[in-house]
């Protein structure tokens, strides 16, 4: 694993391009999540993290 | 989750892209959303960090568990991460306070010489300027 995805960035850092999977509810089909292409469209972005599926919510 | 569905339309029109993160693959998001009433008004990506590899880099992978912790971080459009709130297991989110630290952080691109207060909730209200005026006059300058 490279240094700037190790362990927990800090305010006012800036955050490495990544993508991720996702799955969309609104076109009921899997897609990619890339902040590369959310800076090139200029929007923020929020990330919501939470321990698992099929829990509490 | 609900609740973030809820405004996850308003949080769109402003600008911003909201993704949720769990170390599920999107294949069990998929069942989830359709299995659970809750969310069924979720419009929002259910994204996928099966590795635990996007919750390392944003500090809230619990190598005990294999889970993510609660956090919620706002990243601007160049790429700066601008807020960043982690909480345990056991404590949901305010998705209100989601709504106005992501609106102070709108405000604030656009004024970048002003702060937001403790008390600040909506565009139009009470801003400050860092400047040798409000130095030991903050009380006064809230007023």
């Amino acid at each position: 694993m490279s240094e700037e995805i190790c362990c927990g960035l800090k305010v006012g850092q800036k955050v490495p391009d990544f993508e991720m999977d996702t799955f969309e509810p609104s076109k009921g089909d899997f897609g990619k999540f890339s902040l590369k292409k959310a800076k090139k469209a200029g929007k923020w972005t929020i990330l919501f993290f939470y321990p698992a599926d099929f829990t509490f919510v | 989750m609900a609740a973030l569905a809820e405004q996850y339309d308003r949080f769109k029109k402003m600008g911003a892209e909201v993704v949720t993160v769990s170390t599920d693959t999107q294949f069990v998001h998929l069942a989830w959303q359709r299995d659970e009433k809750l969310l069924e008004k979720v419009k929002y990506p259910m994204g996928a960090d099966p590795t635990g590899r996007i919750s390392r880099m944003f500090g809230v992978y619990d190598e005990q568990t294999g889970l993510a912790l609660r956090g919620t971080f706002i990243i601007s459009p160049d790429g700066t991460l601008l807020n960043s709130e982690v909480n345990y297991y056991n404590l949901g989110r305010n998705i209100d306070e989601l709504m106005r630290k992501f609106k102070a952080n709108l405000y604030l691109s656009k004024h970048s010489d002003e702060g937001c207060p403790a008390k600040w909730k909506d565009e139009g209200d009470k801003t400050l300027k860092p400047s040798a005026d409000l130095v030991g006059k903050v009380y006064e300058a809230l007023q």
